[in-house]
């Protein structure tokens, strides 16, 4: 084994662990609508909001970066190039990320001051982190990108996998430096950030995705090179063209022009397309090989991929995303409802399957890499995020009626939504449901500890040598 | 809008993606299975999503671009599966070959 690749097996530690904060955080995110004074003034929503959503990013990242690592040395048949400081990044990163919680958890906020945003929380959603942090994530993925790009170029190889790979490290980098500008007026500020926030989410993470499903196909099904190459150019061609000005359903109500109404509904619109062609795709290879793989749990959290990619941003998506619907459910619960099942389905569930497949390889389970654990998981995580999405929804559909249509969107609609039973009934479906997804998040766990470790046990000569 | 409006409108719309990709499902797996049936079922989907469209149309309160917008995705819908069927088929022969 490469090291880069056991590099990678401690990303997917790192990520999982993650995982978990993120889930546990969401929970208590959930209980606080259920009883508002949980913690009151000690630990409130906003922070437990803050640490769901920053685990939430940061164990997606940690994931696909370590599946490049794992893959890249595979695909160049090399060591990676400066290896020795990706090793040494993975600790400070793991240390920078521990920091940031402590601090979000003990200190929370501070004054509004420079000194709170360098080193307690820098104020901006989703990108909270305080500004060294964000300066270590830059570096952390500056080395990365060095690491592929150098690896190539030592290895005077150039796949149409990788180049697409390379080319989508340079917005994915490039982006993230919109953490960092203090802009004092609001539009201004929200209008790029909107560029690191949709660019990354609906634009380079998806073609990052995407070169890793390749892979992953390759590898899970033995379909050819050529097959996944030509298929990722037009997926990249598909999401790109409709993902890029798709930011526009982000730019309806925050002061930008009254252009971006008509941008954005199009755009975001057209972006159910691809995923149609994706899952078309997903059922073409499941049937090439009728069902049949050596590696179910990577195979099915594939097919979850796709499925739930098309139904959360396609479906989800394009029930809000025209203006004038996006008028009343902007903001509510319901947007919430889609970023869960988007999430999930986009990304959550792809570095699961990858996590399966480098699993089966690790631990030369060639044959029988399989368990029931898996299967619980699978179904209690799915049906978890499902039943979870669906309260969000009956919560947020309250609020689009209850406090915009109805109420005008005062302070007296809010509090008459926030009351509503159809609102508790949602919250408490929420809350139920995301206990049943930590529960299979625990099984997860066990189960990736546990699987293949019995067959590789029964057959030590199958395993290849290091 | 109205409340009724929004839940009718949104829920249309979800629909109409919904059958699109129920079109699409059937669509793969009829022809993964040579299964007629499945096929029909399939055109019976985006059929449903046709009419889903159409009541878009015809009853929500869209401003007129975005119903013409619609009804032209609801169309292209049509075209999707057996476009990326008939692109899966001939990248599988050619990369066979």
């Amino acid at each position: 084994m490469y090291r880069s690749q056991k590099l990678a097996l401690r990303y997917f530690a790192a990520a999982i662990a993650l995982f978990g904060v993120m889930t546990a955080a969401g929970l208590l995110s959930a209980y606080y609508y259920i009883d508002a004074s949980l913690l009151y003034n000690v630990f409130d929503f906003h922070m437990a909001k803050i640490l769901h959503i920053n685990t939430l990013v940061i164990w997606l990242l940690m994931g696909f970066i370590g599946a490049v690592y794992w893959f890249l040395p595979k695909e160049l048949g090399r060591e990676v190039v400066g290896i020795w400081l990706a090793e040494l990044l993975f600790y400070v990163f793991c240390v920078a990320v521990a920091i940031v919680a402590v601090v979000f958890i003990f200190v929370q906020y501070g004054r509004a001051d420079q000194f709170s945003m360098w080193f307690i929380n820098q104020g901006r959603k989703y990108v909270e982190a305080p500004r060294w942090a964000a300066a270590g994530i830059v570096v952390v993925v500056l080395t990365f990108v060095y690491n592929v790009t150098a690896t190539a170029w030592q290895a005077r190889k150039m796949t149409g996998l990788l180049g697409v790979l390379i080319l989508d490290l340079v917005p994915l980098s490039v982006l993230y430096l919109d953490a960092f500008p203090q802009i004092t007026n609001m539009s201004h500020d929200l209008y790029w950030w909107w560029w690191l926030v949709h660019m990354w989410v609906e634009a380079t993470w998806e073609v990052l995705i995407g070169c890793l499903m390749a892979w992953s196909l390759m590898e899970l099904m033995g379909t050819s090179r050529r097959i996944v190459e030509s298929w990722l150019y037009i997926e990249v061609m598909l999401v790109l063209g409709t993902g890029i000005l798709g930011l526009g359903h982000h730019y309806f109500w925050i002061g930008t022009p009254q252009y971006w109404l008509t941008i954005g509904g199009f755009f975001s619109a057209l972006e159910p397309l691809p995923l149609l062609g994706m899952v078309v795709h997903a059922v073409y290879d499941a049937g090439a090989h009728h069902m049949k793989t050596s590696n179910r749990p990577a195979f099915y959290w594939v097919l979850a991929e796709a499925f739930g990619n098309f139904i959360g941003a396609g479906v989800w998506g394009f029930m809000m995303t025209l203006p004038q619907i996006n008028m009343y459910s902007h903001g509510t619960q319901w947007t919430v409802s889609h970023g869960h099942f988007a999430f999930w389905g986009a990304y959550g569930c792809g570095v699961i399957a990858i996590m399966y497949l480098v699993l089966q390889q690790t631990r030369g389970a060639a044959e029988h890499f399989d368990s029931r654990a898996w299967k619980w998981s699978f179904g209690l995580l799915n049906l978890g995020l499902v039943g979870m999405v669906g309260g969000l929804l009956v919560a947020g559909i309250t609020q689009a009626i209850y406090e915009r249509a109805q109420g005008g969107s005062t302070l007296q609609a809010f509090v008459v939504a926030s009351e509503s039973h159809w609102f508790h009934s949602g919250m408490y479906a929420r809350l139920f449901f995301g206990m049943v997804f930590a529960i299979g998040y625990l099984v997860l766990v066990y189960d990736l500890l546990a699987i293949g470790r019995r067959a590789a046990a029964a057959a030590p000569a199958r395993m290849a040598p290091a | 809008m109205n409340y009724v409006d929004i839940i009718a409108t949104s829920t249309a719309l979800g629909l109409i993606v919904l059958a699109g990709g129920a079109y699409g499902v059937l669509y793969a797996v009829g022809m993964t299975q040579s299964s007629r049936s499945l096929e029909r079922a399939s055109y019976a989907c985006y059929a449903a999503q046709l009419l889903l469209v159409l009541a878009v149309c015809l009853a929500s309160p869209l401003d007129v671009p975005w119903k013409l917008f619609i009804a032209v995705s609801g169309m292209t819908y049509g075209f999707i599966p057996p476009a990326t069927w008939r692109l899966l088929e001939k990248l599988h022969h050619d990369g066979v070959r």
